[in-house]
């Protein structure tokens, strides 16, 4: 059985204790560089591998991308979802090219597995959204962020 | 017995076989191109070298046969150094466009590059570049790819009967096309696609559809005819790609027909009837299972029934149909159709002397096991309820009321007053009986779609009220 101790007088005021807690405190608040930046006005500055939101890359107009289907094959998400189809310039693209972006974990295999360096994610962080939100292909060819 | 040694084992073989065979007997693959067993032997790729003991020079596996003390290694480096200088060769003017290429992932130029090849190339000339012709419905070819097995050439030669592909000019300018460029004219010509060993033949069909190995495959049965040639569905989402054959040397060997290979189209057919339905007036209106079974109850109650069953149906639903129609209705006819001009086994013969049969259904022989007799000229009767797998010809009915339970199209069922949705060949299982008399498995590939139900549970719940009103 343990044995209990009844705390003493300077315990039980608590005085000595605040004070000490809130020295600390204010050397933080007085003395320390800030960990906060004020947001939209200043930036934090991430690497250049940062896997952010995704875009197809293109070239003169014309996406990279042929519709191999190796990044839906690679994603451990299942949130890419691409329709092949034929055109006059190109003999295989994406008709249709979907990233649900609320099922993506942002781990880059995508990007790792495109042997045409299509699907990239770019520096772009500001995804917040009020409802599910599937990028289209429109959307991922507009070069956002484009590295 | 004779024995052979390759690569350290022992393995018997019987004299006149190549060592292809004998090594795959051992646990051994060697690397093929031009080698097909169901082909002759030509040794044009040169890759499948092997050093044989007390010979000068690697040989080709596949037109050397075994013979009795030969000593083969397989992993020498006299070997992998052959290998490797053909597969440098045969890759000089190969686009490398397996992003685009349909058979990237089964195809055997990146399996044996991955498996012998070099990880580099030495290469930096121009590729040649092919325009090229149009091959027809089925095959879409694109001779850049082209490796020049001629495993087409004689797949038109020995198999198909039809010598239309050839190869003209010579060395880096030869070009595998067809006779004048015309388009392919054999109902074999799916096969071209399935023998070549790189994306040169591709089906038209499966273009772009989905890569092959996001397909899951299902082995089954091929309904298109009375050989019942095996065969293997490719599916993914309860959605059906493409269909396959099956090495089964006893019945179709490597191949399949075009008919066959493109007959899973009519299941999902956007005409398919997928509800139970009424018509009213000249347009057909949805209806309950229940008010369905309801019509084909009080219906077959009238005294001149007659019972038609489709002979692409399986063993199962036609013992179940008969069951059910000499236990419940005493007074009605119970007969089967399938082709029209074909009603009896014995007037089931080889339609081209390849594969195809003249009977259109593939299990004209289980029904006459059966003992069920087959229809004679026109159906008629008061009331005629038509059991259909999908595949039977319907024949020229003549009722007051017609009734059908299987799978319809909406054309072909204007004259009908009820339809009461069934399986496909590709939803169930069950058992058929080829033109040999050979008992074959049905496997389900996809699930039934929207309220299709199987022929068995649908006579279940004609005859009991009861578990018709829980499902219900």
């Amino acid at each position: 059985m343990l044995a209990q101790r009844k705390p003493g007088f300077w315990n039980r005021i608590y005085l000595v204790e605040v004070i000490r807690g809130l020295s600390i405190t204010m050397k933080n608040f007085l003395f320390h560089k800030k960990v906060t930046l004020q947001f939209p006005e200043q930036r934090r500055d991430y690497s250049t591998k940062f896997r952010g939101q995704h875009y197809i890359k293109s070239v003169n107009g014309v996406e990279n991308c042929t519709a191999c289907m190796l990044c839906p094959t690679v994603c451990p998400a299942e949130c890419i979802h691409i329709v092949a189809g034929e055109r006059e310039d190109k003999e295989k693209y994406p008709v249709k090219f979907e990233i649900d972006s609320l099922r993506c974990c942002f781990c880059g295999m995508c990007e790792e597995a495109c042997p045409k360096d299509a699907i990239k994610l770019s520096n772009i962080y500001e995804m917040s959204q009020q409802n599910r939100t599937v990028y289209e292909k429109d959307f991922l060819l507009e070069q956002r962020g484009n590295k | 017995m004779a024995k052979c040694t390759i690569d350290g084992k022992e393995v018997e073989f019987t004299p006149g076989e190549n060592l292809i065979k004998v090594a795959k007997r051992a646990g051994v693959d060697i690397p093929v191109f031009c080698y097909h067993p169901g082909l002759t032997v030509v040794a044009q790729c040169r890759m499948c070298y092997v050093e044989v003991e007390k010979m000068p020079k690697l040989q080709t596996a596949c037109s050397t046969n075994a013979a009795e003390g030969m000593v083969v290694k397989t992993t020498s480096e006299a070997v992998k150094k052959g290998r490797e200088g053909t597969m440098e060769f045969l890759l000089l003017n190969h686009p490398l466009d397996c992003p685009i290429c349909d058979k990237a992932g089964e195809c055997d130029l990146q399996d044996n590059s991955f498996g012998s090849g070099s990880a580099y190339m030495r290469h930096s000339e121009e590729r040649r570049t092919y325009v090229d012709v149009d091959m027809g419905d089925v095959i879409q070819k694109n001779m850049n790819r082209c490796i020049h097995c001629t495993r087409c050439i004689r797949f038109g030669d020995e198999i198909a009967g039809i010598h239309e592909m050839v190869a003209i000019k010579r060395g880096n300018n030869i070009d595998i096309t067809t006779i004048d460029g015309k388009q392919l004219q054999t109902e074999y010509a799916g096969n071209y696609s399935d023998i070549c060993p790189t994306g040169s033949l591709t089906l038209k069909d499966f273009r772009f559809k989905k890569r092959a190995w996001m397909l899951k495959k299902t082995d089954t049965v091929c309904e298109g005819c009375s050989k019942g040639c095996n065969m293997e569905i490719q599916h993914e989402g309860n959605a059906i790609y493409r269909c396959v054959p099956r090495e089964n040397l006893e019945i179709n060997k490597y191949w399949m027909c075009d008919e066959g290979r493109f007959n899973y189209h009519y299941t999902q057919d956007p005409a398919r009837i997928l509800n139970p339905v009424q018509k009213v007036g000249a347009a057909w209106s949805k209806i309950t299972w229940d008010q369905g079974l309801s019509a084909l109850k009080s219906e077959t109650n009238a005294v001149n029934t007659l019972f038609l069953l489709g002979t692409d149906l399986t063993l199962e639903e036609m013992s179940a149909i008969r069951e059910t129609v000499t236990r419940n209705h005493k007074n009605a006819k119970l007969l089967s159709f399938g082709t029209h001009g074909v009603e009896t086994s014995a007037q089931d013969k080889s339609q081209d002397q390849i594969l195809k049969m003249k009977s259109k259904t593939s299990n004209l022989m289980g029904a006459e096991k059966l003992g069920i007799e087959a229809l004679q000229g026109k159906a008629k009767a008061d009331v005629v309820v038509v059991f259909r797998g999908g595949r039977a010809q319907l024949p020229a009915i003549e009722s007051k009321k017609t009734i059908g339970v299987g799978v319809f199209l909406e054309k072909e069922v204007t004259s009908f007053d009820v339809i009461l949705p069934g399986l496909a060949f590709t939803e169930k299982d069950g058992t058929v009986i080829n033109h040999q008399g050979k008992e074959q498995r049905l496997k389900r590939a996809v699930l039934p779609r929207e309220k299709c139900k199987a022929i068995p549970e649908v006579l279940m719940l004609l005859l009991n009220q009861k578990t018709r009103e829980v499902l219900a």
